[in-house]
């Protein structure tokens, strides 16, 4: 989606305009205090007055259920939740219960202070994960305030699971929590070809190298990395296809002319400007608008009385010149 | 997305943009090429947020509002530019084309998908469905149910439009995750789409590349995988098409560079100066300096742009044709929003496509990827990647520091919304109307669009708002139906805002 630049735009026109819209807002409520309206039969209006009683009538606020403004810090879990961001990176964040921790305080005494926190990290591909049959694992520490890690595997093409945990001083680790099992993609072709569909390596070599558009001839190795220098991400970084230039330098100005040539007859004349026919409001005035290039404008504006029997004419004459 | 409650909305903006700078254009085409009797094929998505906006009785009143506006503008301008011959030319243009709008909007009785769903009931158009809220999958991974529930609401609504059940689908930002498939099998969804790693990176390896689908192992779903190198000859922002010079000039916009006082009845309320669509330069060079656009030069090069693609791709495909031993399919998947809105002469770059494919040669044809399954049922079984078409190519644009905080909140409320409906299997009256309602404001909260705006960095306090507000709903609609204390007034209240998908079934989120 290339909306980036949509956004911008149009964010900016929202948040400048809010002081305006709680003022509507205001005006509503204003409405709906007349005893013709009853607030709650207003569809859409209910929330939206609940917002504004904030900062008008605090007094009313106890007639109304008030929606909290902010998400809850936890959620009464325990919880460590794995997912992948791409071939090399994971994400992960985790909840812990106060009694959990207290529990935990309980067992371990003075040694819970002692503790390292650490995220060790399993690497489980190919096998159903026990706990202790791990192909591998790393550990990382983690400080005290975090709730949440990204950590990078450099392992493409694996299956990871992560336990959350205390490293206590004598070497032990004790699992706290742990998470789902998530898999890395791979950033290169399979080394697993299909028998049934056995294709050369040449010329997958080629389709590879053309499928990332990169031409006929691209080392499958390296297509990957190609294929990221080259963008062409739907969101990526630049928004929209069509390239927006840069302003050489930060200052600027530019000065431009508009006419305007008004006037007024009787409201039933016809009235010509350069020999068209122009409208007049009901009551015979008229306003009108020109970009004024460089030049000499001769605008003749003649009115004619409905009965046909008169006639007006004035001739601005306006010249523009920019030096 | 509505918001009865404010005139003036950001994305009713987008909608009206995208109504009268895309598809009113498109349509046209389509019509045209009908009329003409040119044979072609395209594949859209409509998501089904895009179909309820399209179908929203106030939204509609809106437009016409709006385009009306519009066509008031084109003829001030006319009036305006009288000294100014190549100025004046494109007034009358402008307001030709509002004009047109107007006239095609209420042909099809303000609700354009009656057009979508005329082209594909005459077998030109095939139209996909979406993830209901545009939902970023691979970041549901912990919660299948919501996965399922965005592709069975959608599919759902998708059915209740158009009278059968969706063939294809287009996963939000083409995010794939393997076994997703399995979802997209129980909704009787055919195919979906990758970008080019996800079927180049699968396992085992793709023997024909991106140039044939594959079949989801264990699911049989087909996956078709993305070409490049038609896609940078539109997308590339350096030696694609759009950025020719000839071509109109996206960023000068009459709402941006007309004296105050004239614009701002046409402008944002507050003042604020937005675009109109009215643009009256060409893009010139490289510099600051605009010349006035020439249509019937900008015509020439979409027809010569055209021609240059159709020639690419008969060279492409000759040429894959004698590596593969078989006829590739090649599969070129642009944002709607790019013809037209972003680049203007895109629908007419589209029309000499089709026509000039239709009648020039005999080397390439279209085709729908329905079509492509029927006629080559025979494919490779593989697993696809894990993939998007996101920055950098997998999650990271919707996960990264700006943005991650709000998963916990996202994977909480739907472990809550499944045990919601686990524990309430046949709810009846204001309690099914609260479980509904609280499915609703979790799709909305999920769209992947919050999480973007957030990974832009830029403005991002609107997209915090929404995530939070849906949010907010959908717990305390929770606490309220774990309590039996459901309020009425404030749920109808929501119901009314929040009011997509009226015939949502919350059993679908298990």
């Amino acid at each position: 989606m290339k909306i980036l630049n949509k956004v911008k735009e149009k964010l900016k026109k929202i948040i400048r305009a809010k002081p305006v819209s709680l003022k509507t807002k205001k005006n509503k409520s204003a409405a709906i205090e007349r005893p013709a309206l009853t607030t709650g039969d207003i569809p859409g209006f209910q929330e939206a007055i609940a917002v504004n009683t904030k900062f008008s009538h605090p007094e009313d606020m106890r007639a109304r259920t008030v929606m909290p403004q902010e998400l809850p810090s936890s959620y009464d879990q325990d919880k460590i939740i794995l997912q992948v961001r791409d071939p090399r990176w994971l994400h992960t964040y985790w909840e812990l219960r106060n009694q959990t921790i207290e529990g935990l305080k309980n067992k371990l005494g003075d040694e819970f202070y002692r503790a390292k926190k650490i995220l060790r990290v399993y690497d489980v591909t190919n096998i159903v994960f026990n706990g202790f049959n791990a192909n591998s694992f790393f550990d990382i520490q983690y400080n005290d305030f975090a709730n949440s890690w990204y950590i990078d595997t450099a392992g493409p093409g694996r299956s990871w699971c992560v336990d959350l945990g205390l490293m206590l001083t004598d070497g032990r680790f004790i699992t706290i929590l742990r998470s789902n099992v998530v898999s890395t993609p791979l950033d290169s072709p399979s080394w697993i070809t299909d028998e049934e569909w056995m294709i050369p390596e040449d010329i997958f070599a080629r389709l590879y190298g053309m499928g990332f558009g990169l031409g006929k001839s691209s080392p499958v190795g390296r297509g990957w990395q190609q294929r990221l220098k080259q963008g062409l991400f739907s969101s990526g970084v630049s928004s929209s296809p069509v390239r927006k230039e840069a302003k050489e330098r930060s200052f600027w100005m530019k000065v431009d002319c508009e006419l305007i040539v008004y006037g007024a007859t009787e409201p039933d004349a016809k009235v010509t400007v350069q020999g068209q026919p122009i409208n007049l409001r009901p009551d015979g005035t008229f306003t009108l608008r020109y970009y004024l290039p460089d030049s000499k404008q001769v605008i003749p504006v003649k009115a004619t009385s409905a009965d046909q029997l008169e006639e007006r004419t004035i001739t601005p004459i306006v010249t523009r010149e920019t030096r | 997305m509505r918001h009865p409650e404010h005139e003036d909305f950001l994305e009713e903006d987008w909608l009206y943009e995208a109504i009268t700078e895309t598809y009113v254009p498109l349509i046209s085409v389509f019509e045209g090429l009908v009329a003409d009797g040119i044979d072609f094929r395209i594949t859209m998505t409509l998501s089904p947020t895009l179909i309820s906006m399209l179908s929203d009785s106030l939204l509609q009143e809106r437009y016409l509002k709006h385009i009306n506006k519009l066509v008031e503008l084109s003829q001030k301008e006319m009036e305006r530019t009288r000294w100014q011959e190549s100025f004046r030319r494109l007034a009358e243009m402008y307001f030709s084309r509002f004009s047109h709008a107007r006239d095609i909007f209420q042909k099809y009785n303000c609700n354009l998908v009656n057009a979508f769903k005329k082209f594909q009931d005459l077998g030109k158009l095939e139209i996909i469905t979406c993830g209901a809220t545009h939902g970023f999958f691979p970041l549901m991974g912990v919660c299948r149910d919501s996965v399922r529930a965005q592709v069975k609401v959608a599919a759902n609504h998708y059915e209740s439009v158009f009278g059968r059940r969706p063939r294809g689908i287009w996963l939000p930002e083409c995010g794939f995750c393997p076994g997703h498939d399995e979802i997209l099998r129980e909704a009787q969804i055919r195919y979906f789409f990758t970008d080019s790693h996800g079927l180049l990176h699968g396992t085992p390896r793709p023997k024909y590349g991106v140039f044939a689908p594959v079949y989801c192992k264990g699911t049989g779903v087909a996956a078709f995988g993305r070409d490049l190198e038609s896609s940078k000859q539109v997308w590339s922002s350096i030696e694609g098409y759009p950025g020719d010079y000839n071509y109109r000039e996206f960023y000068r916009d009459i709402g941006f560079d007309l004296e105050f006082d004239y614009i701002k009845p046409y402008i944002h309320p507050d003042g604020v100066r937005i675009n109109t669509g009215i643009k009256y330069y060409r893009i010139t060079g490289s510099g600051n300096n605009k010349e006035p656009y020439v249509p019937e030069w900008a015509r020439d090069r979409a027809a010569d742009h055209a021609g240059n693609f159709m020639f690419n791709r008969q060279k492409q495909a000759c040429y894959l044709n004698d590596l593969m031993g078989k006829p590739p399919i090649i599969v070129s998947p642009y944002d709607a929003e790019l013809f037209g809105h972003w680049w203007y002469e895109g629908p007419m770059w589209l029309d000499f496509l089709f026509r000039k494919v239709a009648c020039d040669q005999n080397e390439i044809r279209m085709i729908t990827p329905s079509e492509y399954l029927e006629e080559n049922p025979r494919n490779q079984v593989i697993t696809p990647s894990f993939s998007s078409w996101g920055y950098k190519g997998y999650s990271e644009m919707w996960l990264q520091g700006s943005n991650d905080w709000i998963y916990r909140h996202l994977h909480a409320a739907s472990e809550r919304m499944s045990e919601l409906a686990r524990n309430f299997p046949r709810a009846e009256g204001l309690l099914r109307r609260a479980l509904n309602q609280a499915l609703r404001e979790l799709l909305l909260a999920q769209s992947s669009d919050w999480a973007f705006i957030l990974g832009t960095g830029t403005h991002t306090s609107y997209a915090v708002r929404r995530t939070k507000d849906h949010l907010l709903r959908f717990n305390r609609i929770y606490e309220d139906i774990k309590s039996n204390n459901i309020n009425e007034n404030w749920l109808s209240d929501i119901e009314y805002k929040d009011n997509l998908f009226p015939n949502i079934d919350y059993q679908v989120h298990q």
